[in-house]
């Protein structure tokens, strides 16, 4: 009966497959085969589980735009893929005569897309549009300590800021913070049809289906290899795998331990990855009773298993207790221990003596990717300390808003760390001036405020580096914010793939990819 | 049959008034903030408050509703807070690829169930007929996305006989069905057991009427016993589920669409819905709507067609 079944399933799939055949033997037709994912030997298909909201710089704030944007657009520092410093792309050099001053060289002889030379007046057009209150930016904070923009000559741009800026390089090296073509901004809209100076250029963009790029034979670095790239939106990682088995997609990021088995199992199929930036963490709502209390976090802190945890990721993941990843700068030799070690004995004494075994936890868990597992690890983990736990679970929008007020006592957070720098991570997410927007876990501490912002404010880099160092040693003390893990960068590449370089960000550039 | 559609398109329009205002109202009751969620973890509040500002957010509840509303009537969907794309033209792009899955799917429901259906009452208690309800039962019980997902794992990545995702041509060409033979299939198959099941039934009670006995006296072949005496009656309960159906498939293309990246109208809304993009939710909820009240419109005219009797002047 089963074979029945096959054979009424298979004889019209067999038909259809034989007709397929002669579709693709039909020059006249070739057309349809590449819109159905079979590519030339030089195009690339990035499958992604979403479409990007834009495709302009300035106007979108989200890891799938910046993908693309990062092949389209340059900015004007760079992070070394390898080293992680921060060097020049379309900047030749820059200075800072004093604290509140970047004078920045460009290179010469750079064309946009479009034709449009690249100087500094089209520097100065990005910035003051970025900053411009009426073009609402949803990243506008990243550039606002700049107060004014002035072009010294064709390639020399000064940005004044209104403080001291310490992680201006970092900022400058965001792609939210790219450079675009002044003449197609003011002419069109960019985020449906972007021009930037990078080594590929805008095609097309079927909505929620495709974006197509092409290389841009005049780039300035010489021309890419890649002839076609195309970001494909497939929204089942496991169909987008599935896709790569049979050659459709060649490339996935964002892989999870959920498909990495899956994929170190298909020959034809590479797991790249790369130790990343994003950290990942359980954190308490510290303006809440008995969160409060330093000897209550100190026993939530004591009860996390985080190494039972981390083996769970499948070496997708891994441990350490400093909030600021060894990836991230200001990361500080040594600080992966400097938290409090696993020791359900020690939880279970301080909850006794303190009868905190008589509250029960309201913990928050967004249901998407490694939380629900967080989630239950740390639920059964606290129960056999003697801490109730109610877990509340939701989907990403309505936790966004539910974590962001005074409605929880626990939950879990993470930051992707896209500027790859310590107090672009320590401000945001626990910094006072935060609270009710990014810093969720509502931490206020005078003193590390004022070393969170000693950091921001000086453009020494040494000092800098202390300074994080010293902020995160403090709020790894105080047991706010306890790592699960840190990420991994983790990419599914199809074997034809070459030179494809993940950075610890989480960002790639397709610009020296080739394909076999 | 005229006095019929006019009212039925009159109740229509208040339907759809009705709909648009609880679909407005229960997205912007419901938690979650379009603006946190466009700005992301990483954006602080003032830049929370010039989104919100920007898409007009920071207006009473009723003034976006009346403002909606005024480009309704207009034919104005409005545009996504995501993309700011817009709506009318975010669906007119992606309605053809769930039409042609739905009506694939369809297709095969019907070819699968009314045959298989048949076969089930004409030889009732056989092996034949065993292996139908059996295969209805199951078909009715295995869930999209896995029966999806093992249809890719055996024809596309094992056999490599036909596309694991994508859609970029109608149901109709070559390069069509082979990319939508596994999603109308998935689709198709509970909508198929359950027309099986109706038709089994149906046909199982018209052959035992009096009339068709009396065409076997009369000496009539059977296949015209069957396909003509029989059919005819049987077939009015069946076009009642296909009907009903059609509109639930528009329900299942949700699932299917994510399974097999297609770029339809259910997979804009369960993104909509994820990224709190209200003008994109009440666009396509609308669509959805006024498709599932002109199917059930056609059902009703094809039973006057089908069945002389019924008659609705």
């Amino acid at each position: 009966m089963r074979k029945l079944f096959l054979l009424i399933l298979a004889i019209p799939m067999i038909l259809l497959a034989a007709c397929g055949g002669e579709n693709e033997a039909n020059p006249e037709q070739g057309n349809e085969s590449s819109e159905s994912g079979e590519s030339g030997e030089q195009d690339l298909v990035y499958a992604t589980t979403s479409d990007a909201p834009g495709l302009s710089p300035i106007d979108t704030n989200d890891s799938v735009s910046s993908h693309v944007i990062e092949q389209i657009y340059e900015t004007l520092f760079q992070r070394n893929t390898e080293t992680g410093e921060i060097e020049p792309r379309l900047a030749e050099s820059y200075e800072t005569p004093d604290d509140n001053t970047w004078v920045i060289h460009l290179k010469e002889d750079i064309e946009f897309q479009d034709g449009t030379p690249f100087n500094a007046e089209a520097v100065k057009y990005t910035f003051e549009t970025f900053l411009d209150p009426d073009r609402g930016a949803p990243r506008a904070s990243l550039l606002a300590p700049i107060d004014t923009i002035d072009v010294e000559d064709e390639y020399t741009v000064v940005l004044n800021t209104s403080e001291p800026y310490g992680a201006m390089l970092a900022a400058l090296s965001h792609s939210n913070a790219s450079i675009v073509s002044p003449e197609a901004d003011q002419n069109g809209d960019i985020n449906e049809e972007p021009v930037g100076t990078g080594p590929y250029q805008f095609v097309e963009w079927e909505k929620g289906d495709e974006i197509v790029l092409e290389k841009n034979a005049d780039y300035w670095r010489g021309e890419p290899t890649l002839e076609q790239v195309t970001f494909r939106v497939v929204p089942s990682v496991s169909t987008a795998i599935s896709m790569m088995e049979t050659g459709e997609v060649h490339f996935i990021d964002g892989i999870t331990s959920e498909h990495s088995s899956r994929i170190e199992g298909n020959e034809s199929i590479n797991l790249q990855t790369n130790d990343g930036t994003p950290v990942y963490a359980f954190g308490v709502n510290y303006e809440r009773e008995p969160m409060s209390n330093p000897e209550f976090r100190k026993a939530l802190a004591h009860a996390i298993d985080r190494d039972a945890y981390v083996d769970t990721l499948d070496g997708l993941g891994t441990r350490s207790d400093s909030i600021v990843g060894e990836q991230v700068f200001g990361y500080e030799e040594g600080s992966e221990n400097i938290g409090y070690e696993y020791d359900p004995e020690k939880a279970r004494e301080i909850i006794e003596e303190n009868n905190f075994d008589e509250e029960t936890i309201e913990m928050l868990v967004p249901n998407r990717d490694m939380y629900i597992n967080m989630g239950e690890v740390v639920q059964a983990q606290f129960s056999e300390v003697g801490i109730d736990v109610e877990m509340e679970m939701m989907d990403w929008g309505t936790y966004l808003d539910v974590s962001a007020e005074d409605e929880f006592d626990v939950s879990f957070f993470g930051w992707s760390n896209v500027t790859g720098d310590g107090s672009e991570l320590l401000y945001p997410v626990l910094h006072s001036d935060n609270i009710g927007s990014s810093n969720r876990a509502r931490y206020a501490n005078d003193e590390f405020d004022e070393l969170v912002d000693a950091s921001r404010q000086t453009t020494d880099q040494d000092e800098r580096q202390e300074l994080i160092a010293q902020a995160n040693e403090l709020a790894v003390e105080d047991a706010i914010w306890v790592p699960m893990h840190h990420g991994v960068i983790a990419a599914a590449v199809h074997e034809s793939v070459d030179n494809l370089e993940l950075d610890a960000t989480g960002s790639w550039e397709l610009y020296q990819v080739t394909r076999e | 049959m005229i006095n019929l559609i006019v009212s039925r398109i009159v109740q229509m329009f208040f339907l759809l008034i009705g709909i648009s205002f609880i679909v407005f109202m229960s997205m912007h009751f419901a938690p979650g903030d379009p603006a946190k969620i466009i700005g992301g973890p990483t954006a602080t509040e003032s830049d929370i408050s010039s989104i919100r500002a920007n898409l007009g957010l920071d207006r009473p509840v009723l003034v976006q509703y009346k403002d909606y509303l005024v480009g309704l009537f207009q034919g104005d969907l409005g545009y996504s807070y995501q993309s700011n794309q817009s709506v009318n033209e975010a669906i007119a792009t992606r309605f053809p690829n769930t039409l042609n899955l739905a009506v694939a799917s369809i297709i095969v429901a019907i070819v699968i169930g009314v045959f298989a259906g048949i076969i089930s009452a004409l030889k009732q208690n056989s092996w034949m007929d065993v292996f139908t309800t059996t295969g209805a039962l199951a078909g009715i019980s295995i869930p999209n996305f896995w029966l999806g997902t093992i249809l890719i794992l055996i024809f596309a990545v094992n056999l490599n006989w036909l596309p694991a995702g994508g859609l970029s041509a109608p149901f109709w060409t070559v390069q069509g069905m082979k990319e939508l033979a596994l999603p109308a299939i998935t689709l198709g198959t509970g909508s198929a057991a359950l027309i099986a099941r109706m038709t089994r039934s149906s046909m199982l009670e018209v052959i035992r009427s009096d009339y068709v006995r009396t065409a076997r006296a009369k000496g009539v072949k059977e296949k015209v016993v069957v396909f003509v005496h029989c059919m005819r009656n049987a077939m009015i309960p069946v076009i009642t589920v296909i009907g009903m159906n059609f509109g639930f498939l528009l329900g299942g293309t949700i699932i299917v669409e994510q399974v097999f990246a297609i770029n339809g109208v259910g997979r804009l809304m369960i993104d909509a819905i994820a990224d709190r993009d209200f003008p994109m939710v009440q666009g396509s909820v609308l669509l959805v709507a006024s498709l599932f009240v002109i199917v059930n419109l056609v059902v009703d005219i094809i039973y006057a067609f089908i069945d002389p009797r019924i008659s609705y002047d």
